[in-house]
């Protein structure tokens, strides 16, 4: 059984450890997504009293990505476990991130920014969620596809 | 300075993305003789919560001027940020709200943030 993202969800006996090709592809996803993470950051900043909206679209776009790819891999399982792992748990779980979500929270209710807060964290569940269905539909929608291109095989 | 901020912010990253791999691979092996209707993100939560922990440590110490740049950026943006997940804890949700299991995504919604929001709260307070 390959290691596909959520893949304990619906995981039938124990599952083998994963390769060591799995684990490097992780370090080097989690490297570049950190980075991508950092280096956005860095080019749009976030006004510490206003809402963090760089967080917010990497988060956006994190979950519309993963929902993609769970959804494809499901559908044709096709990319090795090493791929699945370093673009699902390395990039796109290293991309996106909750620790920064919960402490500028925690840091606008502080500085009374209350209306600030709660948009923050209505926006991040709502588009974060919308997201997420988006991309797994989306990523079922191009699986049947590409599994119709290829001779109809499943 | 800033080249090796960022090189350490992703070397960071990166053992906080190899820590979250390790606790799901964990996870899913001492979950193994639970169903598929059983399984819940236990390891997404861990690691959530603990990394808002770390963050808000790290946002202490920095105002108390004890963490200098640029390890604070790499424990808060590094570190933290590459140990906790969003993606995953949107994308579960939906999973376990399309398998008809409402109770398991709306208790995964509000433990991640009440627990995260909770710890984080907490490491801000520890070193004030």
């Amino acid at each position: 059984m390959r290691t596909t993202p959520g893949a304990h969800l619906e995981r039938s006996g124990k599952p083998p450890l994963p390769p060591a090709t799995a684990w490097m592809a992780v370090a080097v996803g989690g490297l570049l997504g950190t980075e991508a993470r950092y280096g956005l950051g860095l080019v749009f900043p976030e006004d510490g009293g206003g809402l963090p909206w760089t967080t917010l679209a990497i988060n956006i776009a994190g979950s519309l990505l993963l929902g993609l790819l769970t959804s494809f891999w499901a559908e044709r399982a096709a990319a090795p476990s090493w791929l699945q792992a370093g673009l699902g748990p390395g990039l796109l779980g290293s991309f996106t991130t909750f620790s920064a979500v919960v402490i500028a929270i925690d840091q606008l209710a502080a500085a009374g920014s209350h209306h600030v807060w709660m948009a923050y964290l209505g926006l991040s569940l709502a588009a974060g969620l919308a997201a997420a269905v988006a991309g797994l539909v989306l990523g079922h929608v191009l699986g049947r596809r590409s599994a119709g291109l290829a001779g109809g095989q499943s | 300075m800033t080249a090796l901020a960022a090189l350490l912010v992703g070397v960071f990253g990166m053992a906080g993305a190899l820590a979250r791999f390790a606790a799901d691979t964990l996870f899913s092996r001492a979950a193994a003789s639970g169903t598929a209707r059983t399984a819940w993100p236990w390891s997404t939560l861990l690691v959530n919560v603990v990394g808002s922990f770390i963050i808000g440590l790290a946002c202490s110490v920095t105002a108390q001027n004890s963490l200098a740049e640029p390890w604070s950026t790499s424990v808060a943006t590094g570190l933290a940020g590459g140990l906790t997940t969003f993606s995953s804890w949107t994308v579960a949700t939906v999973r376990l709200w399309a398998e008809r299991r409402p109770v398991g995504a709306v208790v995964n919604l509000a433990a991640n943030l009440s627990l995260g929001l909770g710890a984080a709260a907490l490491g801000l307070l520890l070193f004030r």
